[in-house]
């Protein structure tokens, strides 16, 4: 038995007499190592030592175990006839069964030898467990008007179509597999299935006869056939711009298959494979090279920033805010100089290139004459950052898209970025908050009537377009509204000063001046009356403009105020002619009274049909 | 209660297994593989060879290891394969099969009580004739409760894979009966879908590529670089060797007396009346060579081949192997151990003569897979190359899988190659028979049965539709 003690002893360690000593001391106690770990060989289990060993020894004793538990008698099993859904003939296969304790058709131990008899009828099961995984694959179908309209070509019949339609069905679309079972016997048997069967024969056969055997196909004809084929279909079936991405996405795969790069990839791919030991190890030897060199160069930066560093204190960041004195180092000066010289260049590239011998401008021959730097400046780090980080933002060209993929991939130009990140929902609450409460109410209210949510679930830049749209005209309907409110008022002000300048006429046609005052102080009075009753209506009139407003709504903002302008042209057509000649000295007029503007505001808050009611 | 580990058995409702008692038959060129599906191994292997005693009463046949190793005199020894690759004698090939079947899995079929001829005493004449008639036809269909998946290899013939239904359903009267390629089958065994099986047999090697379960039939390569080609090879070396290495098989030696290394044997031969045939002779040596490949003879492991450079010095340098002849004659083995196997991977070095003219470069078995891939979609090839299954007796060669993924790494240095080669000899050699065992004891493959009715709908030809 090999213990702690005589490990170390082998290993020639020096037995710590104080562990031994209290070695000593445990085992002086009886009980303690007695425990011993079940599962383990007892020379594994010595070598532990003192110490607890290094992983939880999970005792098997103590795992737990179900108790069996008898569940009555024995259960019986039988062989049971079944028959698969999966299967359209019918066949009868057995298999082994709990008999059910509950028989369904008979009772008990007779049955056993009735079930051969033919007079009982054995119960036959119905499996369907496995009807799942019979799967069948979805494909194209055309009838024969759409081939003919759509889908001839001239290099593939319509047998050979069929037939490959049948393949790609059989084989579902395993390309690999189709192509190595295509075999198509052009005509001289009339059922596709027989050609199939005795595909020997036929091959001697068509050997022997004199015209040409069927061409041979590659895979890649074959998918471009059928990729085609179901493109088209699914132009057919969808149009273009009904179809949804997922549905596109995969129109375009189908319609842009093109078999000769698919040729190309797979000869670049066998070339790939078949290369060569020498060539797979130079392979290696040469990324392996790669590697290390630009490992080094990594380094060789790393190293040079950090000399670079510590020569100069001020790092070339600074230069824009320190101006001129943060060119002092020779470092900044070379610095300055490339990233001039670069854009210099890419300006010269965009411009066409031809610049004149008289133009001012830099030369890569100035850079290198640069006298300070003593390496060559395209190998140093900084004039490769500056490189790195001028050239593509002058020179990568902008890549436009189609407008259709715009609109589908949801790209949108602008002429200017605000810096940070915006929510759209953020944007649209924005913009239906106008200068004032009231304002703000009112379009509230207009966009209530027109059914819209206060929160719009999906604030897309396009749905934000059409809810700028659409506040545009909503605001712009209120202002409308405001102006003939207020145009309607000065009308009915007017009038007022008409009859009273009548009744004066009639009373003292010649105090006209005094009248002219009574006026004066009577607008108020007057315009107070109506918007008075204007706002007693008020609640009255809401309701009723909800209820009436509706076809409105339907309608843009345009629409609305024409309606608007047919429903008061009686009224509005003779008072705008009325307007110029009028307008000036009612207005002169009414300017005095602070209470007009006010109570226009107010008036506009009834609807048309509360100041129509009020006007009758 | 059982609680599952990872010992026990997986339920059926795991892994979609629906056990309908279905047997698997696996005929071989060398051994042909009889068992019911969802069990591990093949309960019933017997030899494919048989015996015939031709007297003037009619051929006597002999089926089952017992029986053909038994020195009878005037018999002969047949195997119904021909050099193809494909039964070429199919009414023994029959027989053959229905012994491998019947012997020790169905058993003869008890027959009604009311017509097994026990009961019979009182009945008219005419009735005991129907009687007998019916048990005749009873006895002829030893298949007719199991569903019968056979295999086949890849390159059979669409006669012989009609012949095969016909026998099944006609002879056998199966339910229900399929036909699947050896090459899926070895695959599934391994539990791959898609890969190349590279399939040492004895008759024929073959290189089969399958993509989903389906054999790719363009890629399917085959030679008759195999297990009897190494034994001829054997064959070749002990006559041209000096002396000549006699090669006695175990019944012809009734005594013998240990002799030194290299010395002729001294024995005392047993003498027949009667001769058995000298095929018998032939199969008998066949065993003896057989044990030779399995403890003697070695495949060079690489790197390079065994001509290269300095290898032969190395592979003469490496311990020899003795064997001894059932004679007595014994021999330690150095430098000639290496020498019979290794024209499976290079054909300069096989072992010639007026009658065995070199094999072709092409049949080399490096060659084979290469050229099985190359009739491979580009796509799908460095899938097929990670599932290089190894399957087949004579892929047991010691040394074999090294050599053979030293070549595949040189063809193919670019991709990533695995070889699967399952370590049980029983996983090795039965490979196609345990593939089938699973398939044919899957409960969604039951759909795919073609049923008895099915063939009487659409006849034989059925199985070109169906199985492919």
């Amino acid at each position: 038995m090999a213990s702690g003690r005589d490990v170390r002893d082998m290993l020639g360690l020096p037995i710590c007499t104080d562990a031994q000593k209290s070695a000593v001391q445990k085992r002086a106690k009886p009980a303690a190592p007695a425990r011993r770990i079940h599962g383990v060989a007892r020379e594994v289990a010595a070598l532990y030592g003192e110490r607890p060993p290094p992983v939880a020894v999970y005792e098997e004793k103590k795992t737990y175990r179900a108790k069996r538990q008898s569940t009555g008698p024995v259960k019986k099993w039988v062989q049971q006839p079944f028959t698969n859904q999966a299967r359209s003939d019918g066949l009868v296969l057995k298999h082994w069964r709990r008999k059910p304790t509950t028989a369904p058709p008979v009772q008990d131990g007779e049955d056993l030898a009735m079930e051969d008899g033919e007079n009982t009828e054995p119960y036959i099961e119905n499996s369907a467990e496995f009807v799942k995984y019979n799967i069948s694959v979805d494909l194209p179908t055309f009838t024969d008007e759409e081939y003919d309209a759509h889908l001839r070509s001239e290099d593939w019949s319509r047998e050979e179509t069929d037939y490959l339609f049948e393949v790609v069905k059989d084989y579902s679309y395993r390309w690999a597999v189709i192509w190595d079972r295509y075999d198509y016997q052009p005509a001289n048997k009339s059922h596709l299935t027989q050609e199939t069967v005795d595909r020997n024969e036929s091959s001697q056969a068509l050997a022997a006869l004199p015209f040409a055997p069927a061409k041979t196909r590659t895979v890649e004809d074959l998918k471009a056939r059928f990729y085609d084929i179901s493109a088209k279909l699914m132009k057919l079936r969808i149009p273009e711009m009904q179809m949804d991405a997922d549905q596109y996405s995969l129109y375009e795969t189908l319609s842009k298959f093109d078999p000769n790069l698919e040729r190309n990839r797979k000869n670049l791919a066998a070339a790939l494979m078949n290369r060569n030991m020498d060539e797979v190890k130079e392979e290696e030897f040469l990324l392996a090279e790669l590697q290390r060199i630009n490992m080094a160069a990594n380094r060789l930066d790393a190293e040079r920033e950090e000399l670079r560093a510590r020569l100069d204190a001020p790092i070339s960041n600074q230069q824009v805010q320190a101006g001129l004195a943060s060119f002092t180092s020779s470092q900044a000066l070379q610095a300055l100089f490339s990233q001039l010289f670069q854009q210099d260049r890419s300006k010269k590239r965009a411009s066409g290139g031809g610049s004149g011998p008289a133009r001012l401008s830099l030369n890569a021959s100035d850079l290198i004459q640069t006298p300070s730097s003593s390496t060559h400046p395209h190998l140093s780090a900084s004039a490769r950052r500056q490189s790195t980080a001028t050239q593509p933002a002058a020179q990568t060209p902008i890549r436009t898209l189609p407008p259709q993929q715009e609109y589908r991939y949801n790209v949108s130009t602008h002429d200017r970025l605000t810096s940070g990140v915006t929510f759209g929902s953020d944007k649209l609450l924005k913009m239906r908050q106008a200068k004032s409460n009231v304002q703000t109410q009112k379009i509230a209210t207009a966009l209530a009537e027109l059914g819209i949510a206060e929160v719009i679930q999906i604030p897309t830049s396009k749905v934000g377009e059409q809810f700028e749209g659409l506040i545009n005209k909503v605001s712009k309907l209120i202002d409308m509204r405001k102006v003939r409110e207020k145009e309607e008022g000065e009308i009915r002000v007017l009038e007022a000063m008409k009859e009273r300048r009548m009744s004066e006429v009639k009373q003292d046609p010649s105090s006209n001046s005094a009248a002219d005052g009574k006026t004066k102080q009577e607008i108020p009075d007057s315009q107070e009356m109506p918007s008075m009753d204007g706002e007693g209506e008020d609640e009255d009139a809401d309701g009723d403009a909800d209820a009436d407003g509706e076809p409105d709504a339907d309608a843009d903002g345009d629409a609305d105020i024409d309606a608007e302008g047919e429903e008061d042209e009686d009224a509005e057509g003779e008072e705008e002619s009325r307007q110029p000649s009028e307008m000036a000295s009612s207005r002169a007029q009414s300017q005095s009274a602070a209470g007009h503007k006010r109570s226009a505001s107010v008036f506009s808050q009834t609807s048309n049909k509360s100041t129509k009611r009020a006007r009758k | 209660m059982n609680i599952p580990n990872s010992s026990s058995a997986p339920a059926p409702g795991e892994y979609a297994g629906d056990e309908v008692s279905a047997i698997v038959l696996d005929p071989g060129w060398s051994t042909t593989r009889a068992g019911f599906a969802g069990e591990d191994v093949p309960k019933s292997v017997i030899p494919s060879f048989y015996g015939q005693i031709d007297s003037d009463s009619g051929s006597q046949y002999l089926f089952g290891e017992n029986a053909i190793h038994n020195p009878l005199g005037n018999l002969q020894v047949k195997n119904p394969w021909g050099d193809d690759g494909i039964v070429e004698d199919w009414e023994t090939a029959t027989k053959l099969w229905e012994y491998a079947i019947t012997s020790k899995l169905t058993g003869t079929k008890a027959g009604h009580p009311s017509k097994n001829g026990l009961n019979d005493g009182n009945d008219t004449n005419g009735d005991a004739m129907d009687v007998d008639m019916d048990t005749v036809e009873n006895q002829e269909k030893p298949l007719e409760d199991s569903p019968l998946l056979v295999t086949e290899p890849g390159w059979n013939s669409a006669k012989a894979r009609e012949k095969t239904i016909e026998i099944a359903m006609e002879e056998w009267g199966t339910p229900a009966f399929y036909l699947q390629k050896t090459g899926v089958l070895a695959a599934f065994a391994s539990g791959k879908a898609s890969g190349i099986i590279i399939d040492v047999g004895a008759s024929h090697t073959s290189v089969t590529p399958v993509l989903d379960g389906m054999v790719l039939r363009k890629g399917v390569q085959k030679s008759t670089l195999a297990g009897n080609f190494v034994s001829n090879q054997i064959r070749l070396i002990f006559k041209q060797s000096q002396p000549e290495i006699p090669l006695t098989p175990h019944y012809l030696v009734k005594a013998k007396t240990p002799v030194d290394a290299g010395a002729p044997a001294q024995a005392i031969y047993k003498t027949f009346n009667i001769p058995p045939h000298d095929s018998f002779r032939r199969l008998e040596e066949e065993r003896v060579l057989t044990e030779f490949k399995e403890s003697v003879v070695e495949i060079w492991p690489g790197p390079g081949r065994l001509s290269n450079g300095t290898n032969e010095e190395i592979a003469k340098s490496m311990p020899g192997r003795p064997f001894e002849m059932p004679d007595g004659w014994n021999q330690v083995f150095g430098l000639d151990r290496f020498r019979p196997a290794e024209a499976l991977f290079d054909a300069k070095a096989a072992v010639q003569d007026a009658d065995n003219p070199r094999p072709k470069d092409e049949h080399t078995i490096p060659r084979l897979v290469q050229a099985a891939v190359q009739h491979v979609d580009a796509d799908q090839r460095p899938l097929l190359l990670q599932n290089i299954v190894v399957t087949g007796g004579s892929t047991l060669l010691y040394k074999f899988n090294d050599r053979l993924n030293y070549e595949i790494n040189s063809i193919y240095p670019s991709t990533r190659n695995k070889l699967i080669a399952p370590g049980p000899v029983v996983e090795r050699k039965y490979a196609a028979w345990i593939g089938g065992s699973i398939l044919a004891s899957l409960g969604s493959f039951h759909q795919l049965w073609i049923s008895k009715k099915e063939y009487e709908e659409h006849g034989a030809n059925i199985v070109e539709k169906r199985c492919r």
